[in-house]
């Protein structure tokens, strides 16, 4: 079996918990993604936002790790935004739906600027 | 990897390990081989995740994780098109006639949350379907027409 190849950490900035996903956003990814969301809500954070860097490869097992995210942001009444997608997986993002449940910025200043505008 | 330039269509074919992950080889190699047809990179990009799906479903349902076996995939360059199949042992069988789930019935644990490959593959390339394999196995054929970049 091919290893994962991807690197997740989390930070704070402007009142927005940014989870860094730099690679490849496969099944492999399950345990480090929602370990991250876990950290994040865990420390209180009610914004969330999933900055994708260098991600050459997002397939359905990644989508689904999404949904879960999702799920759980819903559950927890927390808002969601994706950042740093390129246009290929903003496109995949719109057409299985979790655009309607996440806002996508094109980076993280916009994304941060984003969760500003709404939480004035 | 084969590669065959000297008859009118360009062809390769490759085999990969059935497992997770191998995938994403067959993906690059055959992302290769279109952009070498002159395909376009938005379309490519299509071709890519369209692939990475329908090997998955190889992987996973008609080899169903068995191992040691393996995934061919054979590529056909046309004049406007480019076709590729992706054939599995057929373990089990898998028609792929399952409904579309949205992500809604999904978000409220009515389905599960994997799925959607079929779905994805149906949008990003212009026909794709399962067709007649006579030597066993599930044969699943991607077809992308491209513009030329």
């Amino acid at each position: 079996m091919l290893d994962d190849e991807l690197s997740v950490s989390t930070r704070e900035r402007d009142g927005v918990a940014i989870i860094d996903l730099v690679g490849d956003v496969t099944t492999f990814a399950e345990e480090k993604i929602n370990t991250a969301y876990a950290q994040a809500t865990g420390q209180g954070a009610r914004h969330i936002l999933l900055n994708f860097r260098q991600n050459d490869y997002i397939n359905s097992a990644g989508i689904a790790i999404l949904i879960g995210i999702v799920t759980e942001v819903n559950r927890n009444n927390q808002k969601l935004a994706v950042s740093g997608l390129s246009q290929h997986f903003q496109k995949i993002f719109r057409m299985v739906g979790l655009a309607q449940y996440a806002d996508i910025y094109q980076d993280e200043e916009e994304a941060v600027r984003g969760f500003a505008a709404t939480a004035a | 990897m084969t590669l065959q330039m000297a008859t009118s269509n360009p062809f390769i074919e490759l085999s990969v390990p059935s497992e997770l992950g191998y995938e994403k080889i067959a993906r690059d190699a055959v992302a290769a081989f279109a952009r070498r047809l002159g395909c376009d990179r938005e379309r490519v990009e299509d071709l890519k995740t369209a692939l990475s799906e329908a090997c998955i479903n190889a992987i996973e349902h008609g080899n169903a994780s068995v191992s040691g076996l393996r995934v061919d995939i054979q590529c056909t360059g046309m004049v406007d098109r480019l076709m590729v199949e992706v054939r599995d042992y057929g373990v089990r069988r898998y028609p792929g006639d399952m409904p579309v789930v949205g992500i809604d019935l999904k978000l409220q644990g009515l389905a599960p949350r994997r799925g959607m490959g079929l779905m994805m593959i149906s949008q990003l390339v212009d026909e794709a379907g399962f067709t007649e394999n006579t030597e066993g196995g599930n044969r699943f054929r991607l077809v992308l027409y491209f513009r030329r970049s």
